[in-house]
């Protein structure tokens, strides 16, 4: 039955469509309108006195019209044609559907023609038209719920037409039935009102449409929820250290914390608690215990009389303790204040210093007193070695390595040695010529034999005073030191050292004529006045060292030479001499200043495997101290050479006229006995070549030049070329090179396999040039080249985490985008421990 | 004349307690030391050498289930708890510190396909082939039973049958909503019998679905459509769609970039995309030699761990193209599931073998207590590694890897492929007009259209 019925309804359908839509078009052409009511006429042109723009309305229409999809789309059969009635209230009359879906084709087509129409009708024709196509604005505007349907004439709805005019009730049609009504006027003014606010209502888009906008404007907004994290997360991947460790909280804290949730659960507990907690206990507990015993009340009153008694006592005892701590300190105090080296006090003190040496000067006896003292002071130096190598403290230093020490040891070391030597110093300054007896050292190793004699008398006087001295020393015994036993020690040692050194004296005496004679025969151990040739001689033992001041100027030159000469004639005494000698070319008068550095000079040769240990441990350091010395020699030499003849400057050997007077051999004279037989230029012009064919070679030797025929007939043409080719090529590298524009200098730009492994050929990824590569590679990480300060945050990994806490995805907190980028970055506040 | 003393504050210079270290100075002048950059090269390359001396990363299987292993989860609240989820329907929850099973959860009918817990650790979802989600209480661990005697089975809390088989779910973070993947992606309440929302967007069977961890109302899902999906659970409605050439296998979040996603391709490569530029991956991961299966981020954010069907497990950088270290066993076979485990420091995956595995995110790491001094000793070794890492040799070492020969094989034959097909891409556009051949870089390549 129902196919049937469908069948039937789609037949007329078709029958109904075909029919109205030529009756539509016979209605347009002959361009009469369904007329409206008089009524509602006068109220749309009371309502528009102005003509209506045609193709505002036309627009109106055609979008009012455009509203119908569900129903356009039934004739595609897609919807189920009951539910589109059911959509539009209508009854289930077959008859209507079927106009429906009629009027869709012939609404369409209408506005169409419309359309087509409004273009070229004139506005007249079209004036009732307007007011028909006002209507469903109208209706459209009450009510965005009222379904509106436009029903244009036809023989199935002409019953509507026949009753009405027009199949529309209008709601002025509606107001006017309402006129008695008290309220109509208030009516009809909101009706005026809403029609003059009226807004056109756009049509829905299709669902997918719908859809699609829908979701576009969700990713949108979901886009910018989600952008807010770009500063956090741009603040995380620039840290050089992301935290996941933080702010583990593990449950409880202190013990006292802990103590104080006690609770006591089980009986014995609960007596424990309440014997604790007993009032009297904590009254106790408050008062430190002192009156735990009268618990009981047991406790006489004399009791606890003897008890504070014997309190205050033990609190006197404190009080004295205290008391003698506080002196103590006091007394630590006062040392210290006395070792502080202030200005001030420095000040004073050379102020007392100044009025001591105005009385030295003032007064001769002072003088002397004074010179005396400084001299006991040298010669105890002297024996007992107390600041050479002696003092335990230095030998540990030694031992460790001065290498190893700080500065401030270093210094104290170098110190130290400062001092011995400045206190077995020859001391030229002192003008007392006889008394002086610091001279004898080397007047005793050099000077001739009329000096000989005097240096010997000043050298006895130094030795009866020094035995005075410790003659003196030994008369003291009674006042109780020297019972100790280190006291007899080093008493001993001094007295043993005074035998040495009279023993060497001895020595001394003996060997001075002897000395003398070779000084004549075999020009001795230190000849300079004849040292020209032997300076040749020994040219593979000489190290020659330049110091051009000003390479330009020959006048301010200076040659340093340090020799080692041999001294095989003397006697076990001294081995070896260092020399530093200073040749000076002071203008057209050629003299040179030999200044003699021996080390630790003759006196020291018992000593001497010691010394000579020393100077090699102590290799790094003494240099600038002997440096020091040697100038203020020098400076003293000068201050001589001011005062003196220029004999007493120069050792006593070489004062004596006898000798053959040295002559200086000129600046190009050295130098080219310096270089004899190498001609370093051209060695290095030819190693340059070498280097350049190796590294740019030049086409294989031999080319071309294999066979007789070739060599008659010459070069090929193409060879030629090639030769040319290969040259031009080798040129330009030639210029490319590194040292194309040094001439004296050689770059090599082979690259070594063992450099190879160390290099990268490109420069790595997060780097884009290769100055930002090797700056970022210049400084070692390493604990041994970084303070501890800088190592931990040199080394520190990218992220730290602990093992065994769970950490939780991250959470959203406001970042100031213009914040720097710190260290810190991930604060994960909610941190689990498992 | 002048006396030099050594000047020096007792303060600075007196121990507080005799156990302190003496302060020692040290003159750091780089002159004194011309040595030292050599000598920390060979530091480097000797922490390297170390590194793959102690590299042990496997630390033990866990076997008890009697069919493959198509799921896990962790518990987001206990370090050492651990469920997974077989093809016979089994759940178990295990102990990775004591690698045993704690506990079974059996009522499943079909394969368990998804495996998720709550944020708190209390309740695990479990969905299957069965078309069931079943909720269940997780037991609390206590002290008194861990000597491992008791094997006790759990009965689900609640069971919804709902109309279609699942293939997912993921459980919100800090919140009552999970997702399910089937037919459609549907959010369940937990105390719903029927899901509170559910988005459709075309017809194919969602693969898998992820919540953002970070923005917790954010969720990705993949289809078998080869499409991936974001939904956004304020807006009631799906979001954006992005449809690749094949299909994604698994979806994982960066936790600590909520904007970042990582998915695992069916073509054996990884692909992390900015959730809001879906037409370009931001970086593209490759190293497997076939189709990636699961992927998990570790909870730091700074590198994945994945499990392919060529049999290996890797860790990527999360912003690096290739992987820094592959695990493989005899015995593993196909890997249908990895995990991170809750700290960042183990890596647990499931595989066709039905076994569990547990390895060290870092192969090398020293498991235990480690001392201050080993632990600055440590890291020194990282930074020095990390700064001569780009010298030939100790790249060398670092990178060098013993494969099973046939990834091996494959990844050369790949290798191969790729270098042809770039060939011949060069010679036809240096014979064609010029502009008339374009290449499309790799990171858009595989990427078909964003649909809005």
């Amino acid at each position: 039955m129902a196919e049937k019925k469908r069948k039937e309804r789609g037949d007329a359908n078709r029958h109904t469509g075909k029919k109205k839509s030529k009756r539509t078009s016979d209605n347009q052409r002959k361009k009469t309108c369904p007329r409206l009511p008089s009524s509602l006429k006068k109220e749309i042109e009371h309502l528009n006195p102005t003509p209506v723009d045609v193709n505002e309305i036309d627009s109106d229409v055609y979008e009012y019209e455009e509203e119908l999809p569900e129903e356009e789309s039934s004739k595609n059969k897609r919807y189920d044609p009951v539910s589109v009635n059911d959509n539009n209230d209508l009854s289930s009359d077959f008859e209507d559907v079927n106009v429906q879906s009629d009027d869709d084709g012939n609404n369409i087509i209408g506005i169409k023609r419309n359309e087509i129409v409004s273009d070229d009708d004139s506005r007249e024709e079209d004036d009732g038209r307007h007011e028909r196509m006002m209507i469903p604005k109208l209706t459209t505007t009450w009510k965005n719920d009222v379904i509106p349907t436009l029903y244009p004439e036809s023989e199935y709805n002409s019953s509507h037409d026949v009753v009405e005019g027009d199949g529309h009730i209008s709601i002025e049609d509606l107001l006017n039935t309402l006129q008695d009504a008290p309220e109509h006027s208030r009516l009809r003014l909101r009706n005026q009102q809403i029609e003059n606010s009226s807004r056109t209502v756009h049509a829905p888009l299709p669902k997918a449409d719908q859809a699609k906008v829908e979701r576009k404007v969700a990713y949108e907004i979901s886009k910018k929820q989600v952008t807010r994290w770009q500063s956090i997360i741009q603040r995380n991947r620039e840290a050089l250290t992301v935290y996941f460790d933080e702010k583990i909280d593990l449950g409880f804290s202190t013990i006292g914390a802990i103590a104080s949730e006690f609770k006591p659960i089980t009986e014995f507990e609960g007596k424990m608690a309440a014997l604790v907690h007993h009032h009297k206990v904590i009254e106790v507990h408050n008062n430190d215990g002192v009156s735990l015993l009268d618990l009981d009340d047991k406790v006489t009153i004399e009791d606890k009389k003897d008890m504070q008694n014997r309190a205050a006592k033990l609190r006197s005892q404190n009080q004295a303790a205290k008391l003698q701590s506080l002196l103590f300190l006091h007394e630590m105090k006062a040392k210290r204040v006395k070792k502080i080296k202030s200005k001030t006090y420095r000040l004073l003190k050379k102020n007392r210093l100044k009025a001591k040496s105005s009385q030295l000067e003032m007064d001769p006896e002072a003088a002397n007193e004074y010179a005396m003292k400084q001299e006991c002071q040298r010669a105890e130096e002297r024996m007992t070695l107390r600041h050479k190598q002696k003092s335990p403290w230095l030998q540990r230093k030694m031992q460790r390595g001065l290498d190893k020490q700080d500065i401030g040891t270093c210094a104290a070391v170098n110190e130290h040695f400062q001092r011995h030597e400045e206190l077995i110093r020859k001391m030229y300054n002192m003008d007392s010529s006889s008394s002086d007896d610091s001279t004898y050292e080397e007047d005793n190793e050099n000077t001739a034999d009329s000096d000989l004699d005097k240096a010997n008398n000043i050298l006895r006087k130094a030795k009866q005073k020094t035995v005075e001295v410790l003659e003196e020393d030994d008369k003291m015994p009674n006042s109780g030191l020297p019972s100790l036993p280190f006291y007899e020690a080093t008493i001993k040692e001094v007295n043993l050292t005074v035998q040495e050194y009279e023993d060497s004296m001895k020595k001394l005496e003996d060997s001075g004529g002897s000395e003398d004679s070779k000084v004549a025969s075999t020009s001795g151990r230190r000849v300079f006045g004849m040292a020209k040739a032997q300076t040749i001689d020994d040219d593979n033992k000489v190290e020659l060292q330049k110091f051009c001041n000003n390479s330009g100027s020959k006048d301010d030159f200076e040659a340093k030479k340090s020799c080692n000469i041999e001294n095989e004639g003397s006697d076990h005494l001294q081995k070896d001499v260092n020399f530093d000698e200073i040749v000076k070319n002071l203008g057209p008068k050629t003299t040179y200043e030999v200044s003699i550095f021996a080390s630790d000079t003759w006196k020291k040769a018992k000593n001497k495997s010691d010394i000579d240990t020393d100077i090699k441990k102590s290799s790094k350091f003494p240099r600038p101290v002997r440096h020091n010395v040697k100038n203020s020699e020098k400076d003293q030499w000068r201050e001589d050479s001011d005062t003196d003849d220029e004999g007493l400057m120069v050792d006593g050997i070489l004062t004596s006229a006898s000798k053959p007077s040295y002559e200086l051999p000129s600046q190009e004279e050295l130098i080219r006995q310096a270089f004899a037989g190498d001609d370093i230029e051209d060695d290095f012009e030819k190693d340059k070549q070498e280097i350049l064919n190796e590294e740019n070679p030049l086409l294989l030797p031999g080319w071309g030049q294999w066979t007789d025929i070739q060599q008659k007939k010459g070069l090929p043409s193409w060879m030629v070329k090639e030769h040319e080719n290969a040259r031009r090529k080798r040129e330009e590298a030639l210029k490319k090179r590194k040292d194309a524009q040094l001439k004296n200098v050689i770059i090599s730009e082979k690259s070594s396999k063992k450099a190879e492994k160390l290099q990268t050929r490109t420069v790595p990824y997060p780097y884009t040039s290769k100055d930002v590569f090797h700056q970022s590679m210049r400084m070692p990480i390493g604990p041994e080249s970084n303070p501890a300060t800088s190592f931990g945050p040199l080394t520190r990994p990218e992220v730290v985490k602990k093992p065994g806490v769970i950490i939780k995805p991250i959470e959203f907190e406001e970042v100031n985008p213009y914040d720097k980028p710190g260290q810190q970055s991930v604060k994960n506040k909610k941190l689990n421990r498992i | 004349m002048k006396i030099k003393v050594i000047s020096r504050s007792t303060e600075e210079f007196t121990r507080e307690r005799s156990q302190d270290l003496q302060r020692v100075f040290r003159n750091y002048d780089p002159i004194l030391r011309p040595q030292e950059k050599a000598v920390e090269y060979v530091r480097a390359l000797n922490a390297v050498k170390l590194d793959k001396i102690f590299a042990r990363p496997f630390i033990g299987a866990m076997d008890g289930h009697v069919d493959a292993i198509s799921c896990m989860a962790k518990n987001p609240s206990q370090l050492k708890e651990v469920f997974s989820g077989s093809m016979d329907g089994d759940i178990r929850l295990w102990d990775i510190a004591a690698r045993r099973t704690v506990c079974q959860f059996p009522g499943h009918q079909g394969a368990v396909r998804g495996l998720t817990a709550s944020t708190d650790g209390r309740i695990l979802v479990s969905c299957g082939t069965d078309s069931t989600v079943r909720l269940w209480n997780v037991p609390v661990a206590s002290f008194g039973d861990s000597d491992g005697s008791i094997k006790t089975t759990i009965e689900p809390a609640s069971v919804y049958v709902w109309k279609n088989a699942f293939c997912a779910v993921d459980h919100q973070w800090d919140g009552e909503h999970f997702a399910t993947g089937g037919a459609q992606v549907d959010i369940w309440n937990h105390n719903r019998s029927q899901p509170v929302n559910s988005f459709v967007w075309g017809s194919d069977t969602v693969i898998s679905v992820r919540f953002n961890p970070g923005e917790p109302n954010l969720l990705a899902s993949s289809a078998s459509d080869r499409s991936i999906n974001l939904y956004d659970l304020r807006m009631d409605t799906p979001v954006r769609k992005m449809i690749m050439m094949t299909k994604t296998n698994s979806i994982a979040w960066n936790p600590m970039e909520p904007i970042n996603f990582t998915v695992a391709n069916e073509d054996g490569y990884c692909y992390s995309y900015d959730s809001r530029k879906l037409g370009e991956a931001k970086c593209v991961h490759k190293d497997h030699v076939s189709a990636v299966m699961d992927i998990d981020y570790s909870p730091t954010g700074r590198e994945f761990v994945t499990g392919s069907y060529d049999r290996t497990v890797r860790i990527f950088p999360y912003n690096g193209g290739h992987s820094r270290e592959i695990y493989h066993t005899k015995r593993m076979q196909r890997v249908f599931c990895v995990k991170f485990s809750g700290d960042g420091s183990y890596v647990i995956s499931g595989s066709d073998d039905t076994n569990l595995r547990l390895w060290k995110a870092k192969a090398s790491e020293q498991l235990g207590v480690v001392l201050p001094r080993e632990k600055k000793k440590h890291d020194y070794h990282e930074a020095i590694k990390k700064r001569y890492r780009h010298l030939p040799e100790v790249n060398r070492i670092a990178r060098h890897r013993h494969l099973p020969r046939p990834i091996y094989k494959a990844s050369s034959l790949l290798r191969v492929i790729a270098d042809a097909k770039k060939k011949k891409e060069e010679r036809r556009k240096a014979h064609s007009a010029p502009g008339s051949v374009t290449t499309k870089p790799l990171r858009k390549r595989r990427i078909i259209r964003e649909v809005e």
